[in-house]
């Protein structure tokens, strides 16, 4: 499947910012979501009742739309880690709180479903409408969904992935054991999946594979590889994620490629650009496009998303030569 | 009266989140409900039943009821007044 267009919101200048990838630096202790102006994109009668999360996916999903010359997707397919947060907080404080009636908006908004179905409501999409949440493996589900619908014949898939965050993250990320060490983020990422290449495409993911409560990595890298019957040292690009990313022997993508992070180096650490949040491999399938689409040598890119240490997601992502 | 009309639009304004609506933007006899007034949809009125009970102690039991009494400013304060009674 091709990606005919990408749009992230996040707290890097990657919204409408084509060639990003050769500018972002690792985010600092105290980044922030670089918001574009919402109203251009949604309602105001919308954008009233809607999260930062639902905002930045809708802005996200229309931008793509827009830059693939696409009215209307066959489908809409969403990935997210822990869904609307802000509003799932809001109606439980509500609950805890409010004797009598309940306002409804929070409850409504609350579930994961909203952002791809606010996405359908926006443009008036009446078709397929789908939300994985998978942990850390949500966008790699969407995207298996949306190869999927696009091996049954359709035409072009909106894909994405969103998670936000909300203050209460860092309680309970103090809870942890071990802590994580990288910032807590929020992002958007989405995409047009086309099944034909045509001159908007961009790149060509080859291939997706989940893993969950996986024993070897090793060996399941070592295959992911050989089912595109590639050696480690045709891929280009590695971008990985691990939790302890401060730790690199503990990091699956550190033992199997064995290298350091540098701007320049095969191995990219893409939690350090994004930030930690469950689906931040939709902003890595953004960076990857985007640093394909520059660099025509880069012919295999891969991420692997080890965020949970028992879940990996797998996906490689080719230029149009390869 | 016109306290209880000022009140009513804070509310509004603040529970339905209309970012960028002032109280002086909604006039007393403005359709609450139609694209031509302030523009509220179902979910709104949802809002409001809850926002009378919260801030005015008031159960909206009968929907016929609520159908008369969320049309403006003006009916809904006449709507309070009444029920307060």
């Amino acid at each position: 499947m091709y990606i005919s267009a990408a749009s992230t919101v996040s707290h890097q200048p990657t919204f409408q910012n084509d060639g990003f990838s050769k500018v972002i630096e690792p985010l600092g202790e105290s980044s922030e979501l670089i918001s574009p102006n919402y109203k251009e994109y949604i309602d105001a009668g919308l954008l009233r009742r809607m999260s930062k999360i639902l905002r930045m996916s809708v802005t996200a999903a229309k931008d793509c739309l827009q830059q693939a010359d696409v009215e209307q997707p066959d489908a809409i397919v969403v990935g997210t880690g822990l869904g609307c947060l802000h509003d799932t907080e809001k109606f439980l404080n509500n609950f805890l709180t409010i004797e009598g009636l309940l306002p409804p908006t929070s409850f409504i908004q609350s579930t994961h479903n909203t952002i791809a179905g606010q996405i359908s409501l926006s443009i008036g999409n009446h078709g397929y409408n789908m939300t994985h949440t998978q942990n850390t493996l949500s966008f790699e589900h969407a995207l298996i969904d949306g190869a999927l619908l696009l091996g049954e014949g359709n035409s072009h898939i909106l894909t994405g992935a969103a998670d936000e965050y909300i203050e209460f993250l860092d309680e309970a990320a103090a809870q942890l054991h071990p802590r994580p060490k990288l910032n807590l983020t929020s992002g958007a990422s989405f995409f047009v999946l086309s099944g034909e290449k045509s001159e908007k495409s961009v790149a060509r993911i080859q291939d997706v594979q989940v893993a969950g409560l996986v024993q070897d990595a090793d060996a399941a890298i070592g295959t992911f590889l050989s089912d595109n019957f590639l050696n480690v040292s045709e891929v280009d690009l590695i971008l990985y994620a691990d939790f302890n990313a401060g730790t690199s022997k503990e990091s699956v993508a550190y033992e199997y490629f064995n290298a350091h992070y540098h701007a320049d180096s095969k191995l990219i650490n893409y939690t350090k650009l994004s930030g930690l949040y469950p689906t931040n491999s939709a902003f890595a399938a953004h960076y990857a496009a985007d640093r394909i689409k520059h660099h025509p040598e880069l012919k295999n890119v891969l991420i692997l998303n080890g965020l949970n240490k028992d879940n990996l997601g797998l996906t490689l992502i080719q230029s149009l030569e390869a | 009266m016109d306290t209880l009309k000022e009140d009513l639009k804070k509310h509004i304004i603040e529970q339905l989140n209309l970012e960028d609506i002032q109280v002086a933007d909604i006039a007393d006899d403005a359709l609450l409900f139609s694209t031509e007034g302030i523009g509220l949809d179902s979910i709104d009125a949802l809002e409001l039943i809850v926002l009378l009970e919260k801030f005015y102690g008031i159960q909206v039991t009968n929907p016929e009821e609520g159908k008369e009494a969320f049309l403006t400013i003006n009916t809904m304060a006449d709507y309070i007044e009444k029920k307060r009674k």
